[in-house]
This record gives structure tokens, C-alpha cells and sequence, in this order.
């Protein structure tokens, strides 16, 4: 498995290479791929149909856990397969849709990062390389559908989803680490067979930050938003991630992890109440779009939050009826998004309003988005119908939860029909004059692959127990643990209550198209509860979050010298007295006192020097002045180094202060005449700051010198720096050789700096230069 | 800044400050010193030189090395025009009227390069260690000794890249200062 993960990987990377070599042509490999993957993929069938699982193992930092391990069983190889199958007609399709774009190598580059990433994904078995992929499905969709980057619009929803997913993806790795922690193992496959792990302590914090990663992932409740934003994507784009693949990672997960989180309470009602609302919200905005991307992106919202809602029913019937559903809406919604696609490439809108009767010219296109649309309501011969089927099955089987989780599905179930007469009907079949004109026919490439979708929906409804039964049989085997279960799918039930359900959905979905052209007139009134809905209040919280960072670091970052070494000092100064504060630590300052009768006469001497400098530095008004002082001050700090015997820090000193006093002097012509703008408050407040520092800093050195910590480093080093370092000056062998790679960092930042240093100066703002 | 007493004093002890920056910087393993003070050292010499000559002065005097160059005769072999053209460098003063301006081509060290030459050996000298498969920056001493130096480890060789890239820190801001 680890050769399909690198084959996509080192093929996407090929992709702009493979656009110069081949120029349009570049297609032929990066179709050829997943068909590859997939056809590889099936010759793990016919072992994994027989109940078995594969598994691989990478060893990689194994002390932390951290390995490349992949484990293939029903619901892992039923993911991968869509996952590669689906890609194998969106690259085909892609072709078709973009055409002669410039971009057309980097577009499949990314397209085919994210085709791994979400293949890597559903195969680990690691939590980290979990996540590693997971995340990697975030940022190839926030490249994917920031494509067409010359528009703000792409740009913004590419932004808001890596943000909304992004931020998931990290609550999600402190969940999976919780989860690895609370089983002792990092191992999916280990954990899983863990069951007692509902009632330990880490449960509860685990489980909300999964469903946050879940939730953020599979658009649901409130965070929902980005996913009718990301719709700025190609088309492309939108079928494969937005609604067959990436959108369901969170569903593959809350499936994966299902016998291990499912069965509490918590676990079920949250799955419920949110994906029931996310369902009905979904469904309820889809009836007021009119933008055909728009709506079937509402569709898909909807139809996650029923797939998040069987989940949380938690029977293993709803759970086969998940799996059943989202193969189904996999194949229908992926179709209805390349149909739409291939109807805004031909005539340039996707307005509803504006679309009317293309059935004749676009025969093709309208048979796929027939098949799907007629998938999509429930019709009997299709895989929509055995889907819906078993939703209500499922919905009817609990009596506690009976009435919330039917009136999701009749609802939502209610809307599909009705979307599926919209699309599948009225775009083509309808009799209308005012249709927007078709420009040209689509190519083969744009009617090819949703044609097979939609067939294969057919194709499914007809012959379930012998293209879907087995895998699905096995997949739902995975997700319960209970090898015992037996999935068998038949499309005709007999007469049972089931199918009067289905039927009155259907006439429902009828009724609510007949009243479509209404609700789109209403529409616009509801405009107001939007402004407090999660988009708007995402983009207020974003622009709140810019306006309040920058006036902070305004304030913070002011560009005065003077203050920042004020905040720097002030800083350190209170931490290091509420420190001394709070644990009110004993000094004997009376010892200190008999040690001042030691006092040589050089050292007052020097003493009254420095402070007679200082003194004068406050007041003097001349800055040459004020430099020769400062060097007089360092100067005799200098010497104190060397009367107390340290020979290194003084001619360090020294040197420094011999640099610092040249560059001033080199920089002092460049300044204007030395005048007071400022206060003179302002230099006592400094003067105040300066002596709250040197106190702070006696007191400590005092501290220090009285409870010194008796240590064996001083001893070691005095030793080792001679015996094993061969060197007498203990100082310089710690630089060099203890410490080195402390050094090794230090001269970096160093060098780092002074390259700033050099660029602040060659700005030069007064010649013009930016500022 | 510019008389005459200091700029000749300068410019005399400017090559005799940078012989002590670099008995500085040896003795520093044992002694009183190292690649820091002595990289401070060697670089207020020619801080020193660049206020009493100007910056100009001091690149050309210290950092740029002419080089003149001849296209080769035909009926001369390869050996003899490098004998010739590395003759024709040591002995320049007497053949440099002689030649063009185009043939001279000026090599010049800029501080920026100091900086990344001591950045680099000092990482360089980390790394020796790596190719005998032992943990990174672990000193190594040859077992020879060279009779001023004593045996040159790899810690000798880490000051020296600290020594380079104080030095070319130095310079390059000062340069930047003085150039404006």
C-alpha cells in the first residue's frame, strides 16, 4: 500500500513537469494513475471479501509512536476504491472542464495531492500518519479551491475553509492523542478493540474534540458555512471534494471510531440533534438557492448531516443504511456536479431561472443528469431507492428516537425529490422559451463521466447483491466489529410501510417543486436571519481579530527604542519581584554590611566616577558628550571585571564599549541637533525605570550569592575541560566545545541580525525608499 | 576625521593589530581570549582604518585583491602562460603600467562573505565528527602537533568560523554606516 502512496505523491509532483513534456496531453498519466490505484486497490478484494484485512507496517519514530502503518479492511478498501474510482472519471472530466488552462499541470498536481492525502487517509492505521493525511486533505482543498486565485471570492472561501477545517484538523490531534493515551496505543486497529474505554476519564474530552474535527471536516451544523463558500472551486473540484470524498472524511472517522466512542449518550444525542439540524437546515436552504452549485451544495450539507445522524443512531441497521446512502449520494451528487459543470461550461451560467429545455441539445449530459436526478428522488430501479429504503428502516426501528430521526429523513428525503425534478427535469425536459442560448455542445470528456456515474447508479439499484452486497456486507463488518453481520441488499421489499413512506416523500418532493418559483420569490426576506448566521459571524470574527491584532501590536510595536527597553525591563523586573514577592525568601543583609569595611580605596575611587558620570549624563544636553560618558561608565565596569578577576567578560567589555562609543560617533553628524521635544516628566519616569531595573538586579545578584546551589557542574568542568577537552580556560572551552551548539545558534541569530541590521539601514526613507 | 598623524599611525598598525586578533584567538583555549575577542579586536583595526581613511580606503587596502590577466599566446603551452600570469601577480608593481585596464580584474572579500565563510566552518567543524559516526559537534584532536598552535582540534577550528563571523559582522555594519 505504501507504493500507492508514493506513486500519487511522486506523480502529482510530476504533474507540471508532465504539462511541459506533454502540454495537453498531460491528462493520459494522471488518468492513467488512478485507474492504476483502483485496479491495485481491487487485487486486495478478493482477500478482504473473504473477511480478512491487510496490514503494513513502517517503522519510523517508533519511540513516539509515530510509524507509517496501513491497514486495509471492508470500510477502508470501500472508501479507497470510490475514493480512486471517482478520481479516474474527475481527472478524465477535469480535462474536459479546464480544457487549455495554463494551469492545467499545477490544477492536477493539486487535484492528484489530494487524491493520495484522502487514499493515505482512510488506509492509516497510525493515528499520526492519520492526521498527517488528514491535514493534507485540508490544505490540497485549500489550494484546489483558491485555484482560480486572480478572484478575491476564491481566495477568501479558500482561506475561511483551511481555517474552519484547519482549525478542526488540530482539535481532531488532540483528540486522537487523548484517545491514544486513555488505550495505551497510537494503533487504530489496537485501539479499536479496546471496549471499555467509554467509561475512563479521558472519554468525554476525546469525544467533543473528534466530533470538532468531525464536524468542522463534514460541513455540519455550524460549521457548514465554508462548504457552499468553497463552491468557488472548477467544477471539478466541487464533485470530487465537496461531495463524493473529502467532505465524508469526517464520516469515515465517526464510522472508524464507532464501536469504540459509540453506545454513550453524550455520543448519541450530539450525532442526532447535530446532524438532524444540519440535515433540515440544509435541505430548507437549498429550496431558496437558485444557483444551481449553490443548491447542490446545500443538498450535500443536508445529506451529510443524515449521514451524521445514522451514525448517531447507532443500530447496525443505520449504520448499513449509511453505507448504503452515501455510496448512493456519492454517485448521483458526484454526477449532478459534473452535469452542472458541463451546463455552466456550454452556456455559461448556472442560474436556474435561466435554464430551461437543454435536453436537446445536450442529449448526453441531460441522460446522466436524468439517471442521477431519478437516483437522487428515490425511483425504484435505482441505488437512491434501496438508500432511502433502509434510512427509513432504520429511522422507524427505534421507538425512543423514532419521531426526531423519521422527521429528518422524510424532510430531507422531501427536498431531494424535489431538488432531483429541478435538475434532473426542469434544466432539460421542461418547455420553455427564455432558456439561455447553449454556446457550443459538451466534449465527450464532459458528458463521459457523469454518464458512468449515473449508470453505475443504475447499475447498483439493479443488480445490488452482486456489485455493492459483498463489499458493503464487509464494510459495515469493520464498522461494528460484529463479524456475524449479515448486509444483504434487495431492491424490491414487497409492500410494507417502508414503501407508502417512500412514495409519500416522493409526492411531497412533488407538491414543494410546484411551489418552487414561490419560495424563490420569499427568499430574499430571509436575507435578515442571515446576517447572525455562522458565515457573517466568522468573517466578523475574523476582521474583528485583524483590527484588534493590529491595533495591539500598534501599541506594542510603537517603534521607539526607548520603549521598547522600558517594556523589556519592566517586564522582567515584575516577574522577578512577584516571584520574590510570593515566596518571600530570607536575605541577611546584615553580612553584606561587614563586608563593605573591605572596601579598597581604588574601587570608590572608581565607584564616585561612574556615578559622577552618570549623574552629568542626565543632565548634559550634548550627545557627543553624553557618548564619551557612557564609554567612561563601561569603561570602569570594565575594570571592576577585571579587579574581581574576570579577564574574559573585561575585555569583552572593553572591546564592545570601544565599538559602541565608533558607531555613534560614525552615526552622531546623521542626527539633528539634540533639542527636548518631549516632557520633562518623561525622564523621570525613565530615570525611575533605570533604578527599578539596577535594584532589581542587586537584589538578585545578593540573592544568588547567599543561596548558592551547591552543584557538581563547577567541579565537572573544571576537570573535563582539561582532561577531555584539552584546554585550561574553562570559559572559552564551555563556548566552544561544551556549549558549541549553543554558540553554533547564537552566532546564526547573530548573523541573522546583523543581515536585518544592514537592511533597516538600506532602506534609507528620506531618499524615497519604502518605508 | 582625516589627519595625517593618525591615518599613517592607523594604517601601520593596522596589519600588527590583526597578527595579536589572531594570537588572540589561539590562545584562547587556554588563555584569556578566543574567536569572539579576537574577531572584535581585528575588526576595531580596521573600524580604526575606516575613520581615519574612509571606507573606500580600507576596502581597497585590505579586501580587494587586482588580479592581471593576459589572453595566451599562441606558441606558448598552458604551464608556461599560468608560470607566466602567477609571475606576472607577485611581481605587479613593476607590470602593472604595462598592462590594460581591461585585463585587471578586481577579487574583493565583502563582509557579507566573512560572515558566511565563519558561519560555515563553524558548522563545518560540527559536522567532522558525523563522518567518523560519532553525535554531532563532538571535538576531535589529531594526535599531531603544530609547534605554535599545539594540536589543532575541531573547537580551534569552531572559534575560527566565530572569529570570521564577528569579524564580517562588524565590518558590514560599519561599512553600511559609513557608506551613507
Amino acid at each position: 500500500m505504501i507504493f500507492i502512496v508514493l506513486a500519487g505523491f511522486i506523480t502529482s509532483f510530476l504533474a507540471p513537469l508532465l504539462y511541459r513534456l506533454l502540454g495537453r496531453y498531460v491528462y493520459v498519466p494522471m488518468v492513467l494513475l488512478p485507474l492504476a490505484i483502483f485496479v491495485c486497490l481491487c487485487s486486495f478484494l478478493p482477500e478482504v471479501l473473504a473477511g480478512q484485512y491487510v496490514q503494513q507496517e513502517y517503522v519510523w519514530v517508533s519511540s513516539l509512536n509515530i510509524n507509517l502503518q496501513f491497514y486495509l479492511d471492508g470500510l477502508a478498501l470501500f472508501f479507497a476504491l470510490l475514493i480512486s474510482g471517482f478520481g479516474t472519471l474527475v481527472m478524465l472530466y477535469a480535462k474536459g472542464y479546464l480544457d487549455d488552462h495554463p494551469l492545467l499541470g499545477r490544477f492536477y498536481l493539486y487535484l492528484t495531492l489530494f487524491m493520495t492525502a484522502m487514499l493515505g487517509l482512510v488506509m492509516s492505521d497510525n493515528i499520526f500518519s492519520l492526521f498527517v493525511f488528514w491535514e493534507l486533505t485540508s490544505i490540497s482543498s485549500y489550494l484546489l479551491i483558491g485555484f482560480k486565485h486572480k478572484n478575491e471570492t476564491s481566495r477568501t472561501s479558500a482561506w475561511q475553509a483551511l481555517l474552519v477545517t484547519g482549525g478542526g484538523g488540530l482539535a481532531l490531534m488532540g483528540g486522537l492523542i487523548l484517545l491514544g493515551i486513555g488505550n495505551n496505543s497510537y494503533t487504530l486497529s489496537d485501539i479499536l478493540v479496546n471496549n471499555g474505554f467509554i467509561s475512563h476519564n479521558l472519554y468525554l474530552p476525546a469525544l467533543i474534540l473528534i466530533l470538532l474535527g468531525c464536524f468542522t471536516k463534514s460541513a455540519q451544523f455550524p460549521f457548514h458555512f465554508w462548504l457552499p463558500n468553497a463552491m468557488e472551486a472548477p467544477t471539478p473540484v466541487s464533485a470530487y471534494l465537496h461531495s463524493a470524498t473529502m467532505v465524508k472524511a469526517g464520516i469515515y472517522l465517526l464510522a472508524r471510531l464507532s464501536p469504540l466512542l459509540g453506545g454513550s449518550e453524550v455520543w448519541q444525542y450530539t450525532l442526532l440533534l447535530v446532524g438532524g439540524v444540519t440535515a433540515v437546515m440544509g435541505a430548507l436552504l437549498a429550496l431558496q438557492k437558485t444557483d444551481v452549485k449553490a443548491i447542490l451544495a446545500y443538498t450535500t450539507i443536508s445529506a451529510l448531516g443524515l449521514l451524521v445522524t445514522m451514525i448517531g443512531l447507532n443500530s447496525e441497521l443505520a449504520l448499513e443504511g449509511m453505507l448504503v446512502f452515501l455510496l448512493a449520494h456519492a454517485l448521483y451528487k458526484g454526477t449532478l456536479f459534473m452535469v452542472a459543470g458541463a451546463v455552466d461550461h456550454s452556456t455559461g451560467t448556472r442560474e436556474v431561472q435561466e435554464l430551461y429545455g437543454l435536453g436537446r441539445q445536450m442529449k448526453p449530459v441531460a441522460i446522466a443528469a436524468t439517471l442521477a436526478g431519478l437516483s437522487m428522488a428515490g425511483l425504484l430501479p435505482f441505488l437512491g431507492f434501496i438508500g432511502k429504503e433502509l434510512l427509513y428502516e432504520a429511522a422507524l426501528e427505534d421507538p425512543a428516537k423514532e419521531l426526531l430521526a423519521f422527521a429528518v429523513t422524510f424532510i430531507a428525503g422531501s427536498v431531494f425529490a424535489c431538488i432531483a425534478t429541478l435538475v434532473g427535469y426542469r434544466l432539460f425536459w421542461s418547455k420553455s422559451t427564455n432558456s439561455s442560448p447553449v454556446k457550443h455542445a459538451p466534449g465527450a470528456m464532459l458528458y463521459l463521466p457523469p454518464l458512468l456515474l449515473g449508470t453505475a447508479g443504475l447499475a447498483f439499484g439493479l443488480w445490488p447483491e452482486l456489485l455493492a452486497t459483498p463489499i458493503l456486507h464487509r464494510a459495515a463488518q469493520s464498522i461494528t466489529g460484529n463479524t456475524e453481520l449479515l448486509l444483504e441488499l434487495t431492491l424490491w421489499h414487497g409492500f410494507t410501510l417502508v414503501l407508502g413512506l417512500s412514495l409519500l416523500t416522493l409526492l411531497v418532493g412533488l407538491l414543494l417543486y410546484r411551489f418552487l418559483p414561490r419560495l424563490h420569490q420569499f427568499a430574499p426576506a430571509l436575507e435578515a436571519i442571515y446576517t447572525y448566521g455562522p458565515n457573517n459571524l466568522y468573517h466578523k470574527g475574523i476582521a474583528g481579530f485583524l483590527n484588534s491584532s493590529r491595533k495591539f501590536i500598534g501599541w506594542l510595536q510603537n517603534g521607539y527604542l526607548r520603549s521598547y527597553v522600558a517594556t523589556i525591563v519592566l517586564t522582567f523586573s515584575g516577574l522577578v519581584l512577584y516571584t520574590t514577592f510570593r515566596n518571600k525568601p530570607e536575605l541577611a543583609l546584615a553580612e553584606y554590611a561587614s563586608l563593605l569595611k573591605n572596601t579598597e580605596l581604588y574601587e570608590i575611587i572608581i565607584m564616585i566616577l561612574m556615578v559622577a558620570g552618570l549623574i552629568f549624563l542626565m543632565n548634559t544636553r550634548s550627545r557627543l558628550t553624553s557618548i564619551v560618558v557612557m564609554g567612561l561608565v563601561g569603561y570602569s565596569a570594565a575594570l571592576f571585571y577585571i579587579l574581581f578577576g574576570a579577564p574574559d567578560v573585561a575585555a569583552t567589555q572593553l572591546l564592545i564599549e570601544t565599538l559602541t562609543v565608533v558607531i555613534f560617533v560614525l552615526l552622531l553628524h546623521k542626527l539633528p541637533a539634540f533639542t527636548y521635544l518631549s516632557h520633562v516628566g518623561h525622564k523621570y519616569k525613565y530615570i525611575f525605570v533605570s533604578v527599578i531595573f539596577g535594584a532589581t538586579m542587586t537584589y538578585v545578584l545578593l540573592f544568588t550569592q547567599q543561596h548558592a546551589v551547591g552543584s557538581p557542574l563547577k567541579d565537572y568542568y573544571g576537570q573535563a575541560s582539561y582532561l577531555e577537552a584539552h584546554g585550561r580556560n574553562i570559559v572559552n572551552v564551555i563556548l566552544v566545545d561544551f556549549r558549541g551548539l549553543d554558540t553554533l545558534g547564537e552566532i546564526t541569530v547573530l548573523a541573522i541580525a546583523a543581515l536585518g541590521i544592514v537592511g533597516l539601514l538600506r532602506l534609507n526613507p528620506e531618499k524615497g525608499g519604502k518605508r | 576625521m582625516k589627519t595625517i598623524i593618525l591615518s599613517t599611525a592607523i594604517r601601520l598598525l593596522t596589519p600588527l593589530f590583526q597578527v595579536f586578533s589572531i594570537y588572540i584567538l589561539l590562545r584562547g583555549h587556554n588563555h584569556p581570549g578566543g574567536g569572539f575577542i579576537g574577531g572584535l579586536i581585528g575588526a576595531i583595526a580596521f573600524v580604526f582604518d575606516t575613520l581615519a581613511n574612509g571606507h573606500e580606503s580600507t576596502e581597497k587596502t585590505f579586501f580587494t585583491l587586482k588580479v592581471y590577466q593576459q589572453p595566451r599566446k599562441s606558441g606558448i603551452s598552458y604551464l608556461q602562460h599560468y608560470l607566466q600570469f602567477i609571475r606576472m601577480n607577485i611581481q605587479r608593481k613593476k607590470e602593472a603600467g604595462q598592462l590594460d585596464v581591461q585585463q585587471q580584474y578586481c577579487i574583493q572579500l565583502r563582509p557579507v562573505y566573512l560572515m558566511a565563510l565563519g558561519l560555515f566552518i563553524a558548522t563545518i567543524s560540527g559536522t567532522i565528527s558525523l563522518l567518523l559516526q560519532q553525535p554531532f559537534m563532538t571535538s576531535q584532536w589529531p594526535e599531531f602537533h603544530i609547534p605554535v598552535l599545539g594540536s589543532p582540534g575541531t573547537p580551534l577550528l569552531f572559534d575560527l568560523g566565530v572569529y570570521l563571523l564577528v569579524m564580517g559582522i562588524i565590518l558590514k555594519i560599519v561599512f553600511t554606516l559609513a557608506k551613507e
